[in-house]
Order: structure tokens, then sequence, then C-alpha cells
């Protein structure tokens, strides 16, 4: 079976390379596909790039090599990337919310608006409020009050100062004027163990973390208007009428700039189309997770109404 | 004992064995080259195993990091450069042993102790797997930060002739983990603006500069100095046999150093080069022979091998029960669990306990065959790597170093960063520095100082947090402990040298 994959992959390759047509796209792919995920392996944004790696076949000609570059908030990768040839064989998927706040946070020249072309949106990460299953916290009510008659004595758990489960965790605190202590840990595993262990009164992280969990940890409410659509069970701050920052972070795949259109069109069309599989929807609902496709367009859109949203948090952050 | 039927099925199937006993040599070779790891080499074999079933996958990649584990130890004995950082430990008294003659006893020790360490720890993690995962998740930052203060003692072990340049050696090591950003407020220290500092330097850049191109300098720079024939590596014939009579008093220095592995295996993060320093300060703490130790004792090898093989099946029960990967290999598998679409965590016993079985009895396996490997064919790989002349040996390596470096993250700052280590670890050896001490406390010094101040966080600034938790208490009761009988012992060291001087 793997034979024979590796054999039409192979011939698959001699006859896009045999026809010899004069436009880029009709050329494009014809090498395998670096996608670039500047996160380690493992990882909610790395669970979606092998994801896409697997179901690209029979889609894309060619396979879709995942390349970890870890480091510095994900603007390590970032920076390969934005100086990599612009020829559709070099990409990015990346935590939109996670890329654009530490754009913002730290000296450096990306722009994540800005610096890249936007393929599509695949993918959807989102922070929820989280206590360990013996906490007398039953609801998001209950935490709010016990930090209104102890303010700053409660400890809240996050994956990292900067990153948008942070920024979220602040934006639930500020919009309903309580206090409560940070205690930073590294990456999101880290973070549900330390919940786990009670190590910490509540914690944000993603909500996909509670699948397979759900005896350790109880998630009180996901950060967002509506419930997210695999942890489905989670309320949402929006129903639930508790004022919150709309920070999340969008799975995006993004090309260096001054990709040829065509090329870019066409990687959008193929990742909608990956997107629409159902073994993609299988790999990720394990994970919590699920396909939440949006076009280049709306995907950039979304990612500049976060950023006016995260500005005012960001910079009560670096004060 | 779900573990005999996993066995059996496993032993049926012969292609599984095959790619069991290719996973052993694969390792063995990988861990044998100075300067090439085994998290490297899986980290380059991974996208190969996505085209197998998942326990082929991960059968594979985990025997090669076994294998791997042991492999470094040829490459500590033979060339005073340890092939992974988990042998580093194992050349303190593997190259001494070497340069008697010895190398191929020291190699049946490395084999017979990496065997003992490693089954022992399979064993215990076989057995108890759900208490780990039960007892791990208690561990807090404070826990953790006692657990790191008790490891830092092991720096006292090692730290050769000067207290001042061993203790100098260490703070430049806390110094350069201080590069980077902050653990707590991902505030930037000590980079000057420089976008790859921000990133802090690498640990894998660090070693394979001050191991192995800081010895390949020093080597250049002996072999300048000594023009003819260096004999002192080659292996007499009664160099390379083992007999029971010498192995029996390493016995006892194996069976802890399994112990102390498998326990320091199940914390996540700290990983075998922290368990063979351990186990190595322990054994010659307790020592009949501490004088010999560090000038080629057996059990000097015995103690740090077993150790760094026993944290291989333990540091696998954080990343099974919590999705805590223990050590970089671990990071690795947890890849591939995802990409097959297994979920790892306390559920990963109900969904997939056959497989993790089957994964452990490949790992069982795996042992045997290394160490069967190993046994028999060591000294013949050890002949023949000790008959390339250096001029062809040392240029391969400083040759390898550079691949190395450069591929672990694709970085071309990482080779900036191993070069510079390089001259870094020449100049230390050189005016004795103490390169050992220097590389753990820049390994143990990122964990300590975030869970130092993850637990001041917990506490509003107070150090009482580390009085009132009892396991925390625990820890560092045992490190002030452990600290007391260390300056003990030197002061003591020092009296009976001053006191030969005065008789003299």
């Amino acid at each position: 079976m793997k034979r024979r994959t590796l054999l039409s992959v192979a011939i698959a390759a001699v006859a896009v390379t045999a026809m010899a047509t004069a436009s880029i796209a009709a050329d494009w792919p014809k090498r395998p596909i670096n996608l670039v995920v500047p996160y380690k392996a493992g990882g909610g944004t790395d669970a979606y790039a092998r994801a896409i790696s697997a179901a690209a076949e029979g889609i894309l000609d060619v396979p879709v090599v995942v390349v970890n570059k870890p480091g510095s908030g994900g603007l390590n990768g970032a920076n390969a990337v934005v100086g990599a040839r612009p020829d559709g064989y070099t990409m990015m998927m990346t935590s939109g919310g996670s890329f654009l706040l530490s754009t913002m946070t730290r000296d450096t020249d990306i722009d994540a608006l800005e610096s890249f072309d936007f393929v599509a949106q695949v993918g959807q990460l989102q922070t929820s409020l989280m206590v360990p299953v013996n906490s007398p916290f039953q609801s998001v009510q209950d935490v709010i009050d016990a930090a209104k008659a102890n303010p700053g004595q409660l400890r809240w758990a996050h994956s990292g100062r900067g990153g948008f489960h942070h920024v979220g965790g602040m934006g639930f605190l500020a919009n309903n004027d309580i206090e409560a202590q940070d205690v930073p840990f590294k990456g999101g595993g880290p973070t549900r163990a330390a919940l786990i262990g009670e190590q910490a009164d509540f914690g944000f992280l993603g909500v996909q973390q509670l699948a397979g969990f759900e005896e350790q940890l109880r998630a009180l409410a996901v950060n967002s208007q509506d419930r997210d659509g695999i942890m489905s069970e989670v309320p949402a701050f929006g129903e639930l009428g508790v004022p919150f920052a709309a920070v999340s972070s969008p799975v995006i795949v993004f090309a260096p700039k001054g990709t040829p259109a065509d090329v870019v069109a066409a990687m959008e069309a193929a990742l909608e189309q990956i997107a629409a599989k159902p073994e993609f929807a299988e790999l990720l609902a394990s994970r919590g997770t699920g396909p939440v496709y949006q076009n280049g367009a709306d995907a950039k859109a979304a990612l500049s109404a976060m950023k006016e949203d995260a500005t005012p948090l960001v910079q009560s952050l670096t004060n | 004992m779900e573990i005999f039927p996993a066995l059996l099925s496993v032993i049926t199937d012969p292609t599984l064995l095959f790619a069991i006993v290719l996973a052993a040599v694969v390792g063995m070779i990988v861990g044998a080259t100075p300067g090439l790891t085994a998290s490297a080499a899986i980290a380059m074999l991974l996208p190969i195993t996505f085209y197998m079933s998942p326990l082929f996958a991960l059968a594979f990649l985990y025997v090669i990091g076994k294998s791997g584990r042991y492999g470094g130890s040829i490459a500590a004995i033979l060339f005073n450069t340890p092939g992974t950082a988990a042998s580093a430990a194992t050349q303190i008294d593997g190259y001494p042993l070497a340069r008697a003659g010895k190398a191929g006893k020291a190699m049946r020790v490395a084999t017979i102790s990496s065997i003992i360490g490693d089954l022992m720890g399979d064993i215990l993690l076989v057995i108890g797997v759900g208490f780990i995962a039960a007892i791990a998740l208690k561990l807090g930052p404070p826990e953790t930060f006692a657990i790191y203060f008790a490891a830092f003692v092991v720096i006292g072990s090692v730290i050769g002739n000067s207290i001042i340049k061993g203790l100098a050696s260490a703070l430049m090591g806390i110094l350069i983990a201080m590069v980077g950003l902050d653990p707590i407020s991902s505030e930037e220290r000590y980079t000057f603006g420089s976008f790859e500092l921000s990133n802090g330097i690498g640990l894998v850049p660090l070693m394979i500069g001050v191991f192995v191109l800081g010895e390949v300098f020093a080597q250049l720079e002996t072999r300048r100095k000594i023009t003819g024939e260096t004999e002192e590596n080659a292996s007499t014939a009664d160099g390379s046999t083992l007999t029971w009579e010498e192995y029996k008093p390493c016995l006892p220095h194996a069976l802890r150093g399994g112990f102390i592995g498998a326990g320091i295996g199940v914390l996540p993060g700290l990983g075998s080069a922290i368990a063979a320093f351990i186990s190595y300060g322990e054994g010659k703490r307790r020592a009949k022979n501490p004088e010999m130790w560090g000038k080629g004792a057996l059990e000097g090898v015995a103690a740090p091998e077993a150790a760094n093989n026993a944290v291989s099946g333990p540091s696998m029960a954080p990343l099974l029960t919590l999705g805590i990967p223990g050590s970089t290999i671990g990071a690795i598998l947890l890849g591939v669990f995802l990409i097959h679409g297994i979920q790892v965590g306390p559920t990963l016993f109900l969904t997939d306990k056959e497989l993790v079985y089957k994964l452990f009895a490949c790992g069982m396996l795996g042992i045997l065959a290394y160490g069967l490997i190993g046994y028999f064919g060591a000294t013949q790989v050890a002949r023949l790597i000790l008959k390339i002349p250096t001029n062809v040996l040392y240029p391969l390596i400083f040759l390898t170093s550079f691949v190395a470096a450069y591929s672990a993250r694709g970085s071309m700052f990482d080779v900036t960063v191993m070069t510079v280590a390089g001259f870094a670890g020449w100049l230390m050896r050189k005016y004795d520095f103490n390169v050992a001490a220097f590389v753990i406390s820049f390994v143990l010094a990122k964990g300590a100082e975030e869970t130092f101040r993850q637990s001041l966080l917990m506490s509003e600034g107070g150090a009482l947090v580390f009085v009132e938790r009892p396991i925390a208490l625990a820890f560092l009761l045992v490190g002030l402990a452990a600290m007391g009988f260390r300056i003990r012992g030197i002061i003591k060291e020092r009296r009976i040298a001053q006191g030969e001087l005065g008789d003299a």
C-alpha cells in the first residue's frame, strides 16, 4: 500500500514535470511543499499541520512536509519564511492569535497583517476558563465572586505571558474588574498538568485540552461569543453574559509576500478541499479540535479585528 | 500482566523484530559517533516513519533512543567526547580506562550496566506506570524546584581539583542559561538586541561545541606538541576481557544507578544526563575506593551508564499518562502518537492499552538486541575506530559536529554558537576549568529558575512555600544533607593530602 502511494506520487511528479507550461500555477506543485510550523512538534498548531499533511494525499500531487522551527514565540519560524523564496514551496502555518500578539509585544520588523500573503484559515484554537475537577468553583460567577472577595489572592495558570491564553485571561479579569495573580508555565501541556495537580485556582488554556481529561478538569466557559464547534458542551462567555476580550487563535496558512497570485489561489483551493475531507476532521477530532475554513481575505479581516480588540490589553502588558 | 501476551505477539512478528534489530544498530552507531545524538537521528528519521504503522514507527524510534543512549558510552570511553549528553559522566572514568589500555573492559562494563539499568527502568515502568502518573501530578513548582536544588549538589561531585574554578564554571553555565527570554515575564535578557539571542542559547550546539569541538581543538594542540606515536589508546589483550570478579563490585553501583535513573526519569524535564551525574556522585560517595574514581574505576563507568539508560523507560510514564515529554526523544515520540491519531493522556490506557504494552515489549527486546550486539561487537567496532588514523578521525568528527549543530534546528546561528562554544571549551580545558560543571549548571539553571519564580508567584513572594509542602521540604533536606556530606568529604580529602605532605 505504501509502495503504491510512493509510486503514484513519483509518477505524478514525473507527469507534472513533463508538462511544460508557461504558467507557474499550472506547473505548481512539482516539488514537496514545506509547511513551516513555528512551534514544537506536539502542540495544537502542529497537530493541524500534521493532519493537513496526512489529508493532502489525493488533493495535492506532492507531499506536504511539516518543518518545525520553534522559538521566540513563533517569530523564529516566521522570520525564516518571510525571507524564503516566494515560489509556493515554503509556507507557514501558525496560530494566528499568538503570532499577532508576539509581533505586537516583541521587537520585530514582521507585521502579522502586512508581511505575508494570507492563504487560508483551516482551524481555530480557543482559550477557555478551566478549574481542577475538585475545585469549589462550579461556575464563572463563583470565580468572579471569590476574586472579588479576596482581590489578588487567587492564582491562575496560563501557558506564557504575551500568548493569546494570557491575553484572553487578562481580558476576562479586566472586563470583570477583578484581580488575580498569574503563574506562567511553558506551553499548554505543563499548564494543564499544573491545573490537574491543583497548583493554581483556575487557568486559561485551550478548550481542546479538555478532550480526554474530563475527569480531571472542568471547563467553565470558552472565551468567545458562541460555543466551540467541537467541545460544544462547554458554555461560552457570550451566552453567560460575562464580558470578555475576543482573543482567539485562528490557524492560518501564510505564504511569503510576492508568491504568485495563482499559486496562492491554487493552495487556497487545495486547503478548502482538504479542510472538507472527513479524514481531516477525524484526525483532529481526537485532539478536540476541528476544521474551521475561511478564505484568505476573510481570515485577514478577522485578524485585523482581533488586533483592535487586543491593542489596549497589550499596552497594559508592556507598561 | 499485559506485558506477556504483548511480548509473545511481538516475538512472533518477524518484520517487527527486524525493525527492532535495525533500530538497535542504527542507535548504537549514531550514539557512538561523537557529535551525533539519538535525538538528532530520530528527528531526521521521523518523516520516514510516517509511512509505517503506529507500532512499527514508535518501536523503531523508541529503540533508537535506548540504543543511542548506550552507544554514547562508546565514544565517551574511546575519544573522551560523549556521543550524547547522557554519557558525559561516563567519560570521567571511561577515558582514563581507555588510556590505560582497558577500553574493551570499560565498554563491556558499560554494556552490562546499560542493560541492567534499562531493564530495571522498563520493568519499573510496566509495574508502576499508573502509580507514577498519580504521583507526578502532585508535584507542583515548589516540589520541582526542590528536586532541581537537590540535583545542583551533583556539581560538587564532579568539581575536580580546584573548587574556585569549579564554582566559577558552574556560575558561567548559569549566566549563559540566563540569555534569552525571561521564563516568567517573557522579557529579553542579555540579548544585546540580537533576535537570535532572544531565543536563548541552544543546549545541543553548546554541548557539541564544548564537548566535541573543544576536545578536537585540545587534541590538535597536544598532538602538535607531542610528535610521534601515540599508543596510549591501544587495547591490550588483557584489557578487553571482563571477568565476573571484575564486574562484581560494579553490580551494586549499576543497581543503585538503575533506581536513581528510574526515579529521575519519572520527573519530566530532568533527563538522562542529570541521572548519570547524580548516580556518579552517589556512587563515588558510597564507593569503597573513592580515590580511584576519576582515574579509571570500572565502577565509575557502571554507575552513570546504568542510570542514563534507566531513564528511558520511566520517562515514558509522564509522556503517556500526562502528555508531558520528559526528554527531546519523548517530545518527538509524542508527535508520532499524534500523527497516527492516538490521544496521549490518562485515557490512553483505556483506548490503546494493547499498543502501549506492545511498545514496552519492543523496548525490552530492543535492550536485548543492543546488549548482544554491543557485548560482542563493541570491541570490534572500537578496534575498527581505533585503527582509523587520528588525522582522518578528528577531521571527520570536526565535520559531523558542524552538520549535527546545523541539522538539529536548521539554524546557522546554532553553528556560530557551537563554534564559539568550541573555543570556550578548549580554553576551559587548557586552564583547568570544569566543563562538566559548566554544562550541568547550564541545564539545571533554566528549570530551577522557572520553578523557583513560579513558586514565589504562588506564595506571594514568600519562601515558606518550600517548607510548608512536605515533598518539597524532603527534597530540600536531601539536597542540604548531600551538600554537607560533600563539604565534609572535601575537607577530609584536603586533610589527608596535607597530612601526607607533612609526613614526607
